[in-house]
C-alpha cells in the first residue's frame, strides 16, 4: 500500500512516510491531523503564471532500491543565494556560525505548508534560544512569499528557489511518483555540516518537534 | 446639532463583490414532491438493478455458479460503492461549478445541500433518487447486456454491477436518513447506522462542519476513516494543484455560497411553528 510508514532512511518516496536520516532511527506515521482553511487571495485562482511549473522529479535507484539525495548528512551542502521575501539575496554561508534549520516545503497557501509555517513561528522562541535561524525554500516568487509571510506573520525567512534548482541541488525527493515536490528539512550545525534530515510530507508539523530535538543536542 | 448630507455628498456604499456562485435558495415544498418524470427514472434504474441481480440469481439457480461468488462479489460492490461516492462527492465539493459541463448541475445540488442540509429529508423518495437511478438505468442496461452478449455465465459479474449501481443509487437515501432525527427514522435503520452498514448520523455530520473535508463517503461510511487518516484527498488535492494550478474550494476559507444557512433557519424558527420545516441543523441530535 502506497501509505506503508517507511523504516528506513533515504528511501524512494514512494510511501507518504516520514523518513529520518540521524541516528539510523526513524518515526512511524501517526494519524494526521486536518489542516486549517485560510482566508486567502488566491481563492479560486490557479497558480500564478509566473511560478514554475512543477518539474519532473529525476529519480535515480541504485542497485539496492535505495535513493539517498545528494546532500547527506556529513557534508556541507553547496552554497546557494536566493532572494527572499522582501526581493533581497540571501546566502546560505551568511549563516555560518549558528545551526541553520532549512526546511523545503512544496508551495505557499497550501495546507500542509501552511501549518507548517505556523508551526514553526510557534516554535520560533525555541529556535532563537537554541541560536538557529529558520529559512523556508519553496519555488514560489517572491511577492507570494510576502503575502504568505505577511498573512500568518511568519518571523523567518523565505526563499525563493525558481525553477527548483537548489532544490534538485541538494537531492529533495519528491513524493508520489514524483508528482509532489517533496517535504525536508535539514539541520546544519555551526560549521554548516548537515547533521539531520528529516522528510514527512502529509505530518507537516513533525518536523519542528524533530528538527528542534536535534538542535537541544548540538 | 445635526446636518443632513445630501445624497450626492454622501461616500458611495461599498458593497462586497456578489458571490462568486449564486447563493441556492431553500427550495420551495412543490421542488422536493417527486414528478411523473422522476417516477418514471426511478422506476426505470430500480428496473435495471433487479434485472441485472435477477441475471445473476438464475445463473446461480441454473447450477453455473456457487452463491458464494456472487454473494463475495456484491460485497465487494458494496464496499467500492462506498469509496465510488466518497471520490465523486470530494470532487463536486471541490471543485466546478454551475456553469460546468455535465456536472454543473450536480456542483449546484450539493452546493444547496450545503447551505441548506436539512432540506433533503423533505424530499420525497424518487425526487431524490432520480438523478442516480437515471444513471443506474442508462449505464447498468448496456454493461448488463454486454455481459450476457459475451456469453458471460459470471454470476458474479452481474451481481457486482447489479449491487454496485443499488448502492449507489440508494446512497442518496441512505444519505437522507444521515440527515434525519433519530425517531423519524424507519425501523430498523437506526441500527444500521449504529452497526456501520449505513453512514452514521454522527460521521456524516463531521462533514458538514468547516471546512467539509472529510468524511466524503455516504454508502457505508466504511473507507472514512482510512482516507481521512491518511489523508488521500488532501493528496489528491495537492497533485491537482501542482498539475493544473486550480486549489480545491476547501483549502479557503469556505465562501458564503457553500456555507450551512442557520441564520434564514434561526429566523423562520422563531416566528413560525411548523416542526418537519424549522430546524436549525443539518443534523438531529436527538
Amino acid at each position: 500500500m502506497a501509505f506503508t510508514p517507511s523504516t528506513a532512511c533515504c528511501k524512494p518516496s514512494l510511501a507518504l512516510a516520514p523518513r529520518a536520516s540521524s541516528r539510523g532511527s526513524a518515526a512511524r506515521a501517526q494519524a494526521a491531523l486536518l489542516c486549517t482553511p485560510s482566508t486567502s487571495a488566491f481563492r479560486g485562482l490557479r497558480r500564478p503564471a509566473s511560478a514554475a511549473p512543477a518539474p519532473r522529479w529525476r529519480r535515480s535507484a541504485a542497485s539496492t532500491g535505495i535513493v539517498c539525495g545528494k546532500v547527506s548528512k556529513g557534508i556541507v551542502p553547496p552554497n546557494f543565494t536566493l532572494k527572499d521575501q522582501n526581493g533581497k539575496p540571501v546566502s546560505l554561508n551568511k549563516f555560518k556560525g549558528k545551526p541553520v534549520v532549512v526546511y523545503f516545503y512544496p508551495a505557499d497557501e497550501t495546507p500542509g505548508c501552511t501549518k507548517q509555517a505556523c508551526a514553526f513561528r510557534d516554535s520560533y522562541e525555541k529556535f532563537k534560544k537554541a541560536g538557529a535561524e529558520v529559512i523556508g525554500i519553496s519555488g514560489d516568487d517572491a511577492a507570494s512569499h510576502k503575502a504568505f509571510a505577511q498573512k500568518y506573520r511568519l518571523p523567518f525567512t523565505l526563499l525563493s528557489d525558481e525553477g527548483n534548482r537548489v532544490r534538485k541541488e541538494w537531492g529533495v525527493p519528491g513524493d508520489l511518483f514524483g508528482t509532489l515536490p517533496g517535504r525536508q528539512t535539514y539541520v546544519l550545525d555551526k560549521q554548516g555540516v548537515v547533521q539531520y534530515i528529516y522528510n514527512n510530507q502529509f505530518q507537516p508539523e513533525k518536523h519542528i518537534g524533530e528538527t528542534l530535538k536535534i538542535l537541544q543536542s548540538l | 446639532m445635526y446636518t443632513l448630507t445630501p445624497r450626492c455628498h454622501l461616500q458611495p456604499v461599498r458593497r462586497s463583490p456578489p458571490p462568486s456562485l449564486s447563493v441556492p435558495s431553500r427550495a420551495d415544498r412543490d421542488e422536493l414532491r417527486s414528478t411523473w418524470p422522476q417516477r418514471a427514472w426511478t422506476l426505470a434504474g430500480t428496473a435495471a438493478i433487479l434485472s441485472s441481480l435477477s441475471t445473476s440469481a438464475s445463473l446461480v439457480a441454473a447450477g453455473s455458479s456457487s452463491p458464494a461468488e456472487p454473494l463475495a462479489a456484491a460485497l465487494a460492490a458494496y464496499s467500492l460503492a462506498d469509496l465510488a461516492t466518497g471520490v465523486y462527492h470530494w470532487f463536486v465539493d471541490n471543485y466546478g461549478d454551475a456553469s460546468t459541463p455535465v456536472f454543473g448541475a450536480q456542483i449546484t445540488a450539493f452546493q444547496g445541500h450545503h447551505r441548506h442540509p436539512y432540506t433533503i429529508t423533505f424530499r420525497e423518495p424518487c425526487n431524490n433518487l432520480h438523478a442516480l437511478a437515471r444513471g443506474a438505468a442508462l449505464a447498468l442496461t448496456p454493461v448488463d447486456a454486454a455481459l450476457s452478449a459475451a456469453g458471460s455465465t459470471s454470476a458474479a459479474a452481474h451481481a457486482f454491477v447489479g449491487a454496485f449501481a443499488a448502492c449507489v443509487v440508494l446512497s442518496q437515501q441512505f444519505h437522507a436518513w444521515a440527515h434525519e432525527k433519530r425517531r423519524r427514522l424507519p425501523p430498523g435503520v437506526e441500527a444500521l447506522q449504529s452497526a456501520g452498514v449505513l453512514v452514521s448520523r454522527a460521521q456524516h455530520a463531521a462533514h458538514h462542519s468547516q471546512p467539509y473535508n472529510t468524511n466524503y463517503c455516504i454508502v457505508s461510511g466504511m473507507w472514512n476513516g482510512l482516507l481521512d487518516r491518511y489523508k488521500v484527498f488532501e493528496a489528491l488535492e495537492m497533485v491537482v494543484y501542482f498539475r493544473t494550478g486550480i486549489r480545491p474550494r476547501s483549502w479557503d476559507e469556505t465562501d458564503a455560497s457553500w456555507k450551512e444557512d442557520t441564520g434564514a433557519e434561526n429566523a423562520a424558527a422563531a416566528t413560525a411553528g411548523n416542526d418537519g420545516l424549522l430546524q436549525t441543523a443539518g443534523i438531529s441530535s436527538d
